[in-house]
């Protein structure tokens, strides 16, 4: 339904900024310095997004970072790499080409113009750095430490991940804790230090206060607002409970994240069932449905940044039980099997890839074999040598995770075939002692190399052998959906003729993923995803201004 | 060592504080958290509540050993986790200021141990010191409810 009223705006900007994370940041930042009056919108009553709940990672090729440190790196390569990779998936061939030529620009604007920096992090490349055009190091970009203490009353308000400790990358933050410095964790949470996504929204938001850019936290935005030529206008958003118009007189700029809490929406575009989300839970696609109803043509909707879950039952985020990345997988004396007790995966392989397993169909049975919850199967060994989800080595097992003195007990009491199971392991230890895996090429991938610290094979493969043993669920999860609007080179949406709609830009998870279906290694979702918000900042700041006020304004309902 | 000591004043004479102190299903609700309580012994009980430490939450299991029981102004306690690597202990002590009027204390030391010790205890500061203030808190608020002022 379309009403034809006047509107009050409640507030006016030139350019108005739904969202708060790394990608909507970037935006704000840079249109504000082309001279535009920028304002934030944001739904939650925490700053930071997706973003602030990562690692907060951008990959970024040919950047400064490489520079400085003598990496090389040329456009040939990262198209040969990401070409190989990409195969065919993206929305936009040109886009793709505009992300390479553009984000290492948007990095050194970051670093000239905002406390903003960044890391090469030691040993922690491409993931697929042994593919033509892959590097083992520079464009995973780890944010340097950042003090939240000049940030005054939105110090507390950066949004975190619970689990991750004050650590960059490179110091063991995303890893298992049991290396890591535990005097510098403390010494950083005394000091309000943060690192990862934390640190990289800190230091942008940092910049979005030095430039008094104004920031509406629970403000959500709910529908945009055209005028009759159908140009993008405003935002009617939510504040107190209450309708709040927001003009723009430059344009709106969607970055509210993903799909991946909206169940209908969910259900509508991906391929495969998420049930497990690890992101801010806001995250309901409010961008697309604001997008769709101004006339969006959407790309890669199918897609989205595939994730293994696992969950500790007694941590809850934000009411829920918190959907944790988890560790323990693919390294020794585990595996992961589905309910035939089978394996069905290299339980190694990136957290992108192995849930594209979990959908595979058997047209004979007419079942989906791999459906979660499947199951981490892994022994003592590895339980006492490791930190498994949030089980420290050498404390007693909790009693929210499954365990028993034998396979079979174990299969029986998660609801496993015990013979599948029995027969599974028995074939994985006679091949694991020889550190091979003929079934599933355990430690022959790079990804899984780098995670077990370079070690060979013998990081990510030993048998399953020394009781009790252990189960723990994966659920399909995912980081945020990675489909959305349809962009152009400015981050300007386009409709279904293939034309832009005036006002109306898109970023981040809200928009299409110009990657496709392509995770290169760390920060192939905050890469591009700050890069295009850089460019719609840029185009939206530059757009010249209209009269918002005297138009004969059309509500879009 | 994360630890947090709370008072607070009551117009009420000791012996009203203690007949409800002593009686550990008066409070148990009143613990921040509070999921449930199973009573093993005169001395032992295990408890079950969520503690909320703002970035997160997070059930915890743990076990009480009173080691002192002084009717009718202290009772000490040591605590250790089930499902977790902490200890610590507590007390609450009341003191009569008149046969009207106590002051009732409420104490707590909690300490994280093992591989992510050192991580937990800067959280433990804050929540530790919080948790002992709203339980004297609590019981304090439920007491003047039990017990009101008549004018």
């Amino acid at each position: 339904m379309v009403v034809n009223k006047k509107i009050n705006w409640d507030l006016e900007a030139d350019v108005v900024v739904l969202g708060s994370g790394g990608a909507a940041l970037t935006s704000a930042l840079l249109a504000h310095d082309q001279g535009a009056k920028v304002v934030i919108l944001e739904k939650a009553n925490q700053v930071g997004g997706t973003t602030a709940f990562s690692g907060g990672i951008p990959w970024i090729p040919m950047n400064r970072y490489m520079k400085e440190m003598g990496i090389e790196d040329s456009k040939e390569e990262v198209n040969t790499y990401l070409n190989r990779l990409i195969n065919g998936s993206e929305p936009d061939s040109e886009l793709v080409d505009v992300f390479i030529d553009n984000g290492w620009k948007m990095i050194d604007y970051l670093h000239e113009h905002t406390q903003v920096r960044f890391k090469i992090p030691r040993g922690y490349g491409d993931y697929y750095a042994d593919f033509p055009g892959g590097k083992v190091a520079g464009r995973s970009l780890d944010p340097t430490p950042f003090s939240l203490s000049g940030l005054g009353e939105y110090a507390d308000k950066i949004r975190r991940n619970p689990i991750f400790p004050p650590l960059t990358l490179e110091e063991g933050g995303a890893a298992d804790p049991s290396q890591a410095d535990f005097s510098l964790i403390a010494e950083r949470m005394e000091n309000n230090i943060t690192t990862m996504g934390r640190a990289l929204i800190g230091a942008m938001f940092q910049a979005v206060l030095d430039r008094s850019i104004d920031t509406l936290l629970e403000t959500p935005g709910k529908e945009l607002v055209m005028n009759d030529n159908k140009e993008v206008i405003g935002v009617r958003a939510e504040r107190n409970g209450k309708d709040f118009f927001v003009g723009a007189r430059k344009g709106v700029i969607i970055a509210t994240g993903g799909f991946e809490w909206n169940k209908q929406l969910v259900r509508s575009f991906l391929k495969q069932e998420v049930t497990h989300a690890a992101s801010p839970a806001g995250n309901e696609g409010d961008g697309l449905i604001m997008a769709m109803e101004a006339g969006a043509s959407l790309a890669n909707m199918s897609e989205a940044w595939w994730y293994p879950i696992m969950q500790d039952p007694t941590i809850e985020y934000e009411d829920r039980v918190f959907n944790q990345l988890g560790s323990g997988r693919g390294v020794g004396n585990s595996i992961i099997v589905n309910k035939q007790g089978k394996r069905f995966v290299h339980e190694g392989t990136t957290y992108m890839d192995l849930p594209k397993s979990f959908y595979e169909f058997d047209p004979v049975t007419q079942t989906w074999p791999n459906k979660p919850p499947v199951w981490l199967i892994f022994d003592q060994n590895l339980k006492d040598r490791s930190l498994v989800l949030t089980m420290a080595p050498g404390e007693p097992a909790p009693d929210w995770v499954d365990q028993a003195p034998t396979l079979r007990e174990l299969a029986e009491k998660i609801g496993v075939d015990p013979e599948g199971l029995e027969s599974t392991v028995e074939r994985f230890n006679s091949h694991a002692e020889k550190l091979e895996d003929p079934d599933f090429h355990r430690g022959t991938q790079h990804f899984e190399n780098m995670m077990g610290g370079y070690q060979g094979p013998k990081g990510n493969i030993g048998p399953v052998e020394k009781a009790p043993f252990y189960a723990l669920p994966i659920y399909a999860g995912t980081l945020g959906t990675n489909g959305g609007p349809r962009i152009n080179k400015n981050g300007q949406v386009i409709n279904l003729r293939g034309e832009t709609i005036p006002g109306l830009y898109a970023s981040g998870n809200a928009a299409m993923g110009v990657l496709g279906a392509c995770y290169p290694g760390a920060g192939g979702t905050i890469g591009p995803a700050m890069t295009f918000g850089y460019l719609a900042g840029i185009d939206a700041g530059n757009t010249p201004s209209r009269n918002i006020a005297q138009t004969n304004l059309i509500e879009s309902k | 060592m994360p630890s947090g000591t709370h008072e607070v004043q009551l117009n009420l004479s000791i012996d009203s504080i203690w007949n409800f102190i002593s009686e550990m299903n008066n409070w148990a609700p009143l613990v921040p958290g509070y999921i449930e309580h199973q009573i093993l012994s005169e001395t032992q009980s295990t408890w079950k509540f969520k503690g909320d430490i703002g970035i997160m939450q997070k059930k915890v299991s743990l076990q009480i050993d009173i080691t002192k029981w002084q009717e009718p102004d202290l009772v000490t306690f040591d605590l250790k986790g089930l499902n977790e690597n902490f200890a610590g202990n507590g007390y609450f002590k009341a003191e009569a200021i008149s046969d009207t009027q106590t002051k009732m204390t409420g104490n707590l030391d909690i300490t994280a141990a093992g591989m992510m010790g050192p991580m937990i205890n800067p959280i433990l500061k804050s929540f530790v010191p919080k948790t002992a203030t709203e339980l004297t808190d609590n019981i304090a608020n439920k007491l003047k409810e039990l017990h009101p002022v008549t004018k």
